[in-house]
């Protein structure tokens, strides 16, 4: 009986090829979909799973607000180092705990004996106990002693390849030069440890030891920032323990406030707060200090995901009920025979498995086609056949299969055997017809979802066209960063200023691409405000290309500047109040004079509103070297006197070749999640809104062939085509209407919370709405339109003849 | 075999009950060829469909081989379209998606009969109505005349006890058929299965040894056949 089902199946699918092909199509797309996004959860859960010992490692996290983007406190990865220590004394539990340096700058150079220097990220210093916390399996070398002895590195064995292109090098020497013009550390390497196949949340491609990580600065006002794991003796409770480093962290800042001479309460006001706290680490990568966890991150791509599979598993059911015409003879036979309505149904589920599977083959296949193009626009590295879960994964995809096979199966199957036979044998196939309201429910639910998306990227691209072109408040092209620190007087910087075509070298904390706020709290008229403080040299504000609103930016004219003057943006002017120009403020015990106010200007993406910002040139302000060193071009055609510079650059520091983007380019990287976001929701859109047209299609093919009778009848009775196509279209016209009246309050919430999420952002625009609604009912009334020109123009003989 | 007891049916239309059936009583015995003959509306099919438990009187008893209809199970019910009832239909109803070989085989399905007897018993059908030749088509290939022969090879397969059929002949040239009521008077003589068919034709009814007139849903005549 299976074997005589499965090809009346087929049979059947033959038949209705279109019909079919629709079905299939559509359901293979919704799934790939699916299957990608299961994909990329599958591996962004796969963090730090590649060793069963790392179970017991955990991170810790201090909540405080030194270098964060904002200025306001976090659970850091970066611990002040003493707190190493610290546990390892009072915590038991921890066997290990090991400091881990975190990679700065743009990556270091590296330079073999006798080879050229190359540049390498994430290498990182750690203290001896590394290996002993982290379970690398060594290809060379001994993993307890490899770091033991200071100015030893350990290499991936990637990385290894790449310099070497062996992983037999040990013994062999690198010079690691960590800034340009230091000198370098020369280091042995004692060890090539295996890359994971699974990711980890711990980057590194090179381990070096130098010696650094083992020891705090030794003045108690000093401080210095690392990350610290520690291996547990088991699995801890972590809430537990949590409370413990808590009243040992806060016993440990009394103790050290009461050297430097702070109370408690001075330090830990405003709502500041002391915390320190472990968490696993394999929760380390999905629990970011800032930003938002992928999880969140995914989670309007994972509706979107969601939503697409409906729309296709929709279109199955409504084909399917919308086709049970076709077969309720079948059934009304088959149960005159002596078939239950179990067996029935159990037919019709097979028929919905057999499509399912189809579409799932051809998900498969899809997948495989497009997981390098995925994997490139979305920077991650998915694989499917390969993937290291490939059993778990298989399992997933089974449980997506049966899940999508019974949502689209069961209800056609219910539909088409509770036909009761009679009716249908009696020829009356239209009171058997069930399920045209829950139909006509799903092609509103379709059309909503296809409405909601046309708005959502017409807000969209309304919004990134916005801020395409939104004034950011200084001139962004002909300006070149380089990754490098800045000293005034650098011999460097005086020769690139003489080459022809460089306007200005300069440099600033706060820069697009890499920007690193320092919080400040500054007093006027008695008044103190939280202010983000810049420091610049001379050149930064003119070589940006800043606006002056008021008073004067930074100028060697005024030997003042480089003493105590400061130049405030927008926001910060705004919050100390009117005329500002000449007057004075505290910070500490300096005094600063205000010499002028500058235009906001976006130095993040725009997301993010520009905090108010004191900028000063002088060192009073605290001066940290962060790696810009700006270069102002004097024409936009500056590729000879980039060509210069780098080679400037390669005569002085012949190790240390030069990092460095174009601000342009930074821009365009700090829009880029958003122009991302948006091709995808263009992507689901364009293909939602296929399907729902698809569906509508063969849907309004059922219903004309449905009405062949009624349709002659009429045409005999005098009614023109016209009339007849009118009344064909006017049915899905309205539940069209229906969707769109529904999905603009949807779609303006959603668009609106969307939106919300940039600090700079358009008014809520009323042409995608109007747009959205104009083009589904065009659509649908062109699409339902085909078949029912069709019909309509059929010779009505021909229709009754047969019947 | 099967005995009706003032058996009625009506249609509530706006609380005005619409009467098809009144008070039909009769009995049936096994090996009994009967037509049902009456004018259009008059309630024919919906007795036939009555005493084939497609419909259920509204009120009467029904005794199907000593069994009380309108207390059976669902499951029951099917139990007797398996093994004891064939149907044939004025529109043959066949299968479309099935050949005419997988058409008969499948009531043989659902009874669960093993492979290999039913490739024989399907053998033996097409061969007794000269269709091994037609065995692979499909029915929109086949006239209306063999299809209402497959029609009847697919009742007749399961071996079933009662054949009813609902103006069996309707769509058919009076050739044919004659075929189909030469094959149930002979299925009804041979075989000695009971027949109860629907027909408008006196011809066609002089075929059965009993013929039941209806009018408005009341019998008025019953008599019988002492052939030609
Ligand atoms: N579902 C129904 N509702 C109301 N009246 C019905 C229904 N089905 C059949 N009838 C009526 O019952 C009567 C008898 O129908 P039927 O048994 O098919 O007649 P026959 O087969 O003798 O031509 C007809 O008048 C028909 O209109
Ligand atoms: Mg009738």
């Amino acid at each position: 009986m299976f074997k005589l089902n499965l090809k009346i199946a087929l049979r059947n699918l033959f038949k209705n090829k279109v019909y079919a092909a629709i079905n299939i199509g559509g359901l293979a797309l919704g799934l790939t979909a699916f299957v990608l996004l299961l994909l990329f959860v599958n591996h962004e859960t796969s963090y730090d799973k590649w060793s069963q010992e790392l179970k017991n490692v955990y991170q810790l996290r201090e909540y405080h607000d030194y270098a964060t983007p904002d200025n306001r406190q976090h659970w850091m990865e970066a611990n002040e180092s003493r707190i190493g220590a610290l546990v390892t004394d009072k915590i038991p539990q921890f066997k290990y705990v090991t400091k881990l340096g975190q990679g700065w700058g743009d990556g270091f150079s590296v330079k073999p004996d006798n080879a050229n220097p190359v540049i390498v990220e994430d290498v990182r210093d750690a203290d001896s106990l590394f290996f002993k916390v982290f379970p690398y399996q060594f290809i060379q070398g001994d993993r307890l002693t490899a770091i033991s002895k200071p100015n030893t590195i350990v290499l991936k064995e990637s990385l290894a390849l790449k310099i070497f292109g062996t992983d037999k090098v040990l013994g062999k020497r690198l010079n690691i030069i960590m800034w340009r013009d230091d000198p370098g550390t020369m280091m042995t390497v004692t060890g090539v440890v295996a890359d994971p196949k699974t990711p980890e949340s711990v980057k590194f491609t090179a381990i070096t030891h130098t010696g650094d990580r083992e020891k705090d600065p030794d003045h108690i006002n000093s401080s210095n920032h690392c990350e610290i794991y520690a291996l547990a003796n088991e699995q801890l409770d972590t809430l537990q323990m949590n409370k413990t480093l808590q009243k040992v962290y806060v016993d440990y800042k009394k103790s050290s406030f009461a050297k430097r001479k702070i109370t408690f309460d001075d330090y830990y006001k405003n709502g500041k707060r002391p915390g320190l706290k472990i968490i696993p680490l394999k929760d380390a990568y999905a629990t970011p200090s800032f930003d938002k966890n992928w999880m969140d991150k995914i989670k309007p791509i994972v509706a979107l995901s969601v939503f697409l599979l409906l729309v296709s598993i929709i279109n199955f059911v409504n084909l399917a009920t919308a086709q049970s015409v076709q077969r309720a003879k079948e059934v009304g036979v088959k149960k005159v025979l002596g078939a239950y309505k179990k067996q029935l149904i159990i037919q019709f589920l097979i028929e919905a498995v057999l499509q399912t599977l189809a579409a799932l083959f051809i998900c498969v296949i899809l997948v495989e086609v497009l997981l390098p193009t995925f994997n490139n626009h979305f920077d991650v590295q998915l694989t499917f056949w390969h993937s290291e879960q490939l059993p778990s994964l298989v399992l997933q995809l089974f449980g997506v299969f049966a899940l999508v096979s019974l949502l689209a199966g069961f209800y056609p199957a219910l539909i088409l055997s509770k036909y009761n036979p009679v009716k249908v044998l009696k020829g009356n196939y239209e009171t058997g017809f069930k399920g045209i309201a829950l139909r006509n429910g799903l092609v509103v639910i379709q059309f909503i979802i296809a409405v909601t998306f046309i708005i959502g990227i017409g807000v969209m691209y309304k919004q990134t066209s916005y801020v395409a072109n939104k004034d950011l408040g200084f001139n962004r092209d002909r300006l070149l960063n380089i990754s490098a620190n800045y000293n005034v007087g650098d011999p460097l910087v005086e020769r690139i200023k003489k080459i022809t075509g460089v306007k200005y070298v300069a440099t600033t904390t706060q820069v697009m691409g890499n920007s690193f706020n320092v919080p400040g709290e500054i007093t006027y008229k008695n008044n103190d405000v939280e202010v983000n403080t810049v420091t610049v040299t001379m050149d930064a504000l003119p070589a940006l290309g800043v606006q002056v609103l008021k008073g004067r930016i930074f100028s060697p004219e005024y030997k003042q500047d480089t003493v105590n003057t400061a130049v405030l943006n927008e926001t910060a002017a705004k919050l100390l109040g009117k005329n500002l120009v000449g007057e004075k403020f505290n910070q500490g015990k300096n005094i600063f004079q205000i010499v002028g106010i500058i235009k906001d200007y976006n130095n993040e993406g725009f997301d993010k509103a520009v905090l108010p910002t004191v900028y000063r040139v002088t060192h009073l302000g605290g001066m940290s070297s962060t790696n810009n060193m700006l270069i102002r071009f004097e024409s936009d055609n500056y590729t000879s006197a980039l060509k210069a510079v780098e080679a400037e650059w390669k005569r002085t520091y012949p190790n240390f070749p030069m990092i460095y983007t174009s601000v342009e380019d930074a821009f365009q990287k700090s829009m880029e999640a958003t122009r991302k976001q948006m091709q995808i929701i263009g992507l689901f859109s364009v293909i939602s809104i296929a399907l729902s047209l698809l569906g509508l299609f063969a849907l309004s093919t059922f219903m004309a062939k449905r009405r062949t009778k009624e349709i002659a009848i009429r045409k005999i009775l005098g009614a023109s085509d016209f009339q007849i196509i009118n009344m064909l279209i006017r049915s899905f016209l309205v539940l069209v209407v229906a969707a769109n009246l529904i999905s603009w309050p949807i779609a303006f919430i959603l668009t609106r919370s969307w939106l919300e999420g940039f600090a700079y952002r358009i008014d809520m625009p009323f042409w995608p709405f109007l747009i959205a609604t104009v083009v589904s009912v065009v659509i649908a009334v062109f699409t339902v339109s085909l078949q029912a020109r069709k019909a309509a123009v059929n010779n009505p003989v021909d229709a009754l003849k047969y019947e | 075999m099967i005995k009706l007891q003032n058996i009625e049916k009506y249609y509530a239309n706006k609380g005005v009950k619409s009467y098809i059936l009144r008070h039909v009583s009769t009995e049936i015995k096994q090996g009994e060829f009967v037509s049902i003959m009456g004018p259009s509306g008059a309630g024919k099919s919906t007795l036939l469909n009555i005493l084939g438990m497609l419909e259920e009187p509204t009120y009467g008893e029904y005794n199907f081989m000593g069994e009380d209809v309108t207390a059976l199970k669902e499951r029951q019910r099917i139990e007797l379209y398996r093994n004891h009832i064939g149907f044939v239909f004025q529109a043959y109803h066949l299968i479309d998606e099935m050949t005419v070989a997988e058409n008969i085989e499948a009531p043989l399905l659902y009874k669960k009969i093993p492979g290999s007897e039913r490739k024989s018993r399907i053998a033996d059908v097409l061969d007794r109505f000269n269709m091994v030749a037609k065995k692979d088509l499909f029915p929109n290939q086949l006239s209306g005349g063999q299809q209402q022969l497959v029609g009847i090879a697919r009742a007749l397969v399961a071996q079933p006890s009662i054949i009813l059929a609902d103006e069996p002949t309707g769509n058919l040239q009076s050739a044919q058929a004659e075929q189909i009521m030469e094959l149930f008077k002979k299925l009804n003589e041979e075989d000695g299965i009971t027949i109860i068919q629907v027909t408008h034709s006196e011809k066609n009814a002089q075929y059965g040894s009993r013929i039941l007139t209806i009018e408005d849903g009341v019998i008025k005549e019953d008599i019988s056949v002492n052939g030609l």
